[in-house]
């Protein structure tokens, strides 16, 4: 009997494999996977990004039925931010799909090398490496529309109200997540610091630490310095806000990458956190024609995962997966276009993604008003240079407080290009393309 | 009947010490050999080389090393994350130092600042036992991963902090980097692990491995017919920790390409530990169960819902995949609690009684 039970429960499960089993409709359409984190430490700030990038794909796909008729295939493959379980997504993905996703620095550095060899562009934006910019020897990655070299610039812009030289003599702590994220803003900050004038004075948090920063704080409440810029990232941000409140820090002197300007972890604060400052290359723009189309295709109907009751569609980092997604779009549709092509390959996708132009009106007929500077990438230029805003956090929502600011461009590019030659020359041998000008 | 052992006659006490007593082990020894080195290169595709074969011997591997520390010598410890790491980064400033050195020697020699780490966190073990050693080792672990992030010299004060392997040549083909090809890094692996068993077989069979299990036993009694406790004690660390870092090695350059400090983390070493535990302790082929069961399963579970094309997320996959392993984990616990291999034993013994069980 029991056996007999087996049988048939083992039976009924391969028949229902089978039925689900039935093939996909055969129609155009192109894979973009995405190696998405809505498990492990950092789901809190993945999961937005995430639903933000999966919600503007599939209104693509509902409007107007993907992108000149080819549907999107947007694939997430679960990574749990852990670089083992990146490289065996992207093995598993690299087959069809005609991009990668990394979305951790850890998980860039492991595939970057192979980019060049298994011809699969890399779109990071926002993160990775600043020298990821350098087009020449980076020909397969990218990172649009900012670095975070050009964001430490401008945050030094910002706090010192456009003038560096006025730092003279301050004292500017960076409280950093000791990982290579954290790490990549310090040769530029170091690099300022002498030529400015200021103390810079870095202080580590390590992985175990995100949540219980005390030892880092209590650093900070010794040295007294007069900015504290973060470079955090999942737990982290929450953590330090916290701590902040806690030793009265004042919050107009704290500020955050663009990682760090996340609703959900301000809102653990919420008043208490009031005067808090990001950059961002991304502005929050329910009323867009974009984000209403994803309302009434996605949201409304039921489709979207997002937590509505909770407000996840007006946070920064919805509206920002949002952003990625129409760059990579973008991408697919530039590419189409030139290469007279419906479904473009991975190498189609990256000639894409070197000539994506989002200028003022391509922005504007995108339906993405006001939510992202624009920019524009070149074959020797992979990030674009968007610049960013400062946003403030008000005690429930994140508002714009300053005028578009561009990283001085004379500060960054000669440490890329150094970071750009080191790198190549670390894993040479290294294919540089010769054909870009600069 | 196909484990059916009449008809086998020992005739000399070597031949009844032999290490496969029954013809039908080295049968299936032969069998898994053809496998491993035939079939699977012959059929797998990049995804199985990457992310199945060639990670379950590596982690196989650590587990060894870590088998031999604590399943022969009976010393625990929870430092094979950070041992592991010192065979890597070992390995790394050996071959960024000395460009043209061969890639297998560099590894070779990697092993041995691992075992020289090893054994200078293995002093403790002289004083204390169990648990208490187990707290020793959790310090070289946390320690060392320290010193991975904060040492700069270590990964030859790359910004990001974290060491990348280039491309590395060994005879003209790429073995290591980004231009290597999976099928070439995986018979690497292979040999080096095979070659490494061997060994470990070898050495725990012997004289040597018999001090250990005396040690591991009892080890005033050991001490009382003279054995030397701390020569005992410190050589499992030393032979320990060399596999391990090996491990280590392989697990950078021939698997990963790319590693930062706390990838070397107690969850690395946790896992090894897992894989060592639930694979069955004083048994070297319970490395390669557990490595199957812990690095392996959740790989090919992961891959079933597109197979069969089930509707669901992949985040929802990966929550089942935790829940069905942690579910199957307890329940190999609860059946054997010694491990797998020893789950394997009883199958074996009931294979040569069977059909007539007594």
């Amino acid at each position: 009997m029991k056996r007999l039970l087996k049988t048939t429960l083992l039976c009924a499960a391969l028949a229902a494999g089978t039925v689900l089993a039935a093939p996909a409709i055969a129609q155009d359409s192109v894979s973009l996977p995405n190696l998405s984190y809505r498990t492990g430490p950092f789901a809190s700030t993945g999961i937005p990004l995430m639903n933000g990038q999966r919600d503007y794909m599939m209104m693509l796909n509902e409007r107007d039925g993907g992108v000149n008729g080819v549907t999107l295939g947007y694939e997430e493959c679960e990574t749990g931010y852990n670089t083992e379980k990146g490289v065996e997504c992207y093995e598993k993905t690299k087959a069809t799909g005609i991009v990668t996703q990394p979305w951790s620095t850890g998980i860039t550095l492991q595939v970057l090398p192979k980019s060049n060899v298994d011809k699969i562009p890399i779109l990071a934006p926002g993160y990775g490496f600043s020298a990821m910019q350098d087009g020449k020897t980076f020909q397969w990655a990218f990172n649009p529309p900012a670095s975070y070299w050009d964001g430490a610039n401008m945050v030094l812009q910002a706090i010192s109200g456009g003038d560096l030289a006025s730092l003279s003599g301050k004292k500017i702590a960076l409280l950093h997540l000791d990982h290579p994220y954290g790490k990549e803003p310090i040769p530029l900050f170091e690099q300022a610091a002498e030529k400015h004038g200021f103390t810079l004075l870095p202080i580590p948090v390590g992985l175990k630490e995100m949540q219980n920063q005390s030892a880092q704080w209590l650093q900070i409440r010794r040295e007294r310095p007069d900015f504290v810029l973060m470079w955090g990232w999942g737990a982290m941000n929450a953590g330090a806000i916290t701590e902040a409140v806690k030793t009265k820090y004042p919050m107009n002197q704290f500020v955050g990458i663009w990682w760090s300007g996340h609703d959900g972890d301000m809102k653990v604060s919420g008043e208490a956190a009031k005067g808090y400052r990001a950059i961002s290359w991304s502005l929050p723009n329910s009323q867009a024609p974009a984000m209403q189309d994803i309302k009434k295709h996605i949201v409304d109907t039921g489709k979207s995962m997002i937590d509505q009751a909770g407000g996840e569609f007006d946070w920064v980092f919805y509206q920002r997966g949002v952003l990625i997604s129409a760059m990579l779009a973008e991408g697919v549709k530039v590419a189409q276009e030139h290469f007279d092509t419906k479904v473009v390959n991975a190498e189609q996708l990256r000639w894409g993604l070197e000539n994506l132009k989002f200028d003022e009106a391509r922005i504007a007929e995108l339906g993405l008003e006001g939510m992202i500077p624009p920019f524009s990438t070149s074959c020797a230029d992979h990030t674009g240079h968007s610049g960013a805003w400062m946003i403030e956090w008000d005690g429930t929502k994140f508002n714009k407080v300053s005028e578009l600011l561009t990283a001085d461009r004379a500060a960054i590019d000669p440490l890329v290009e150094t970071a750009a030659k080191d790198y190549a020359a670390a894993n040479a041998p290294w294919p540089v393309s010769e054909e870009c000008k600069m | 009947m196909l484990y059916r052992t009449a008809g086998q006659f020992k005739t000399s006490y070597e031949a009844d010490h032999a290490l496969f007593p029954v013809k039908q082990d080295a049968w299936l020894l032969g069998f898994i050999l053809v496998l491993a080195f035939v079939v699977f290169p012959m059929t797998a595709n990049e995804f199985a080389f990457k992310a199945l074969l060639t990670p379950v011997l590596i982690y196989a591997l650590a587990a060894l090393g870590l088998n031999i520390l604590t399943g022969y010598a009976g010393q625990l410890s929870l430092g094979t994350g950070a041992f592991m790491g010192v065979g890597a980064y070992a390995c790394y400033k050996l071959l960024t130092i000395f460009p043209e050195l061969n890639i297998l020697i560099a590894i070779g020699l990697s092993g041995f600042f691992s075992a020289a780490v090893g054994v200078a966190f293995g002093l403790p073990s002289l004083r204390i036992k169990g648990f208490y050693l187990a707290i020793a080792t959790l310090a070289a672990q946390f320690f060392l991963v320290w010193l991975f992030e904060k040492w700069a010299w270590l990964y030859n004060y790359n910004a990001s902090g974290a060491i990348q392997v280039p491309t590395i040549e060994m005879f003209g083909v790429a073995v290591a980097g980004p231009n290597a090809r999976a099928i070439v890094q995986y018979y690497f692996v292979l040999c080096v692990v095979a070659l490494v068993t061997c060994f470990a077989i070898n050495i725990t069979r012997g004289r040597i491995g018999r001090i250990w299990k005396s040690v591991r036993d009892m080890d005033i009694a050991a001490e009382l017919v003279g054995i030397n406790l701390m020569k005992a004690k410190l050589s499992a660390f030393a032979v320990s920790s060399y596999i391990v870092g090996i491990s280590g090695a392989l697990f950078v350059f021939l698997w990963r390409g790319a590693a930062e400090p706390n990838l070397f983390d107690i969850p690395l070493s946790f896992r090894v530990l897992f894989i060592a535990i639930i694979g069955g302790l004083g048994s070297i082929l319970g490395n390669y169960l557990g490595a199957i069961l812990i690095v392996a399963l959740p790989v090919i579970i992961g891959t079933l819902p597109a197979t069969f094309g089930i509707p669901i997320s992949s985040s929802m996959a990966e929550h089942l995949n935790t829940m069905i392993i942690g579910g199957l984990i307890i329940m190999f616990l609860i059946v054997e609690p010694h491990g797998l291999a020893r789950f394997w034993e009883i199958i074996r013994e009931k294979l040569i009684m069977w059909p007539f069980p007594h």
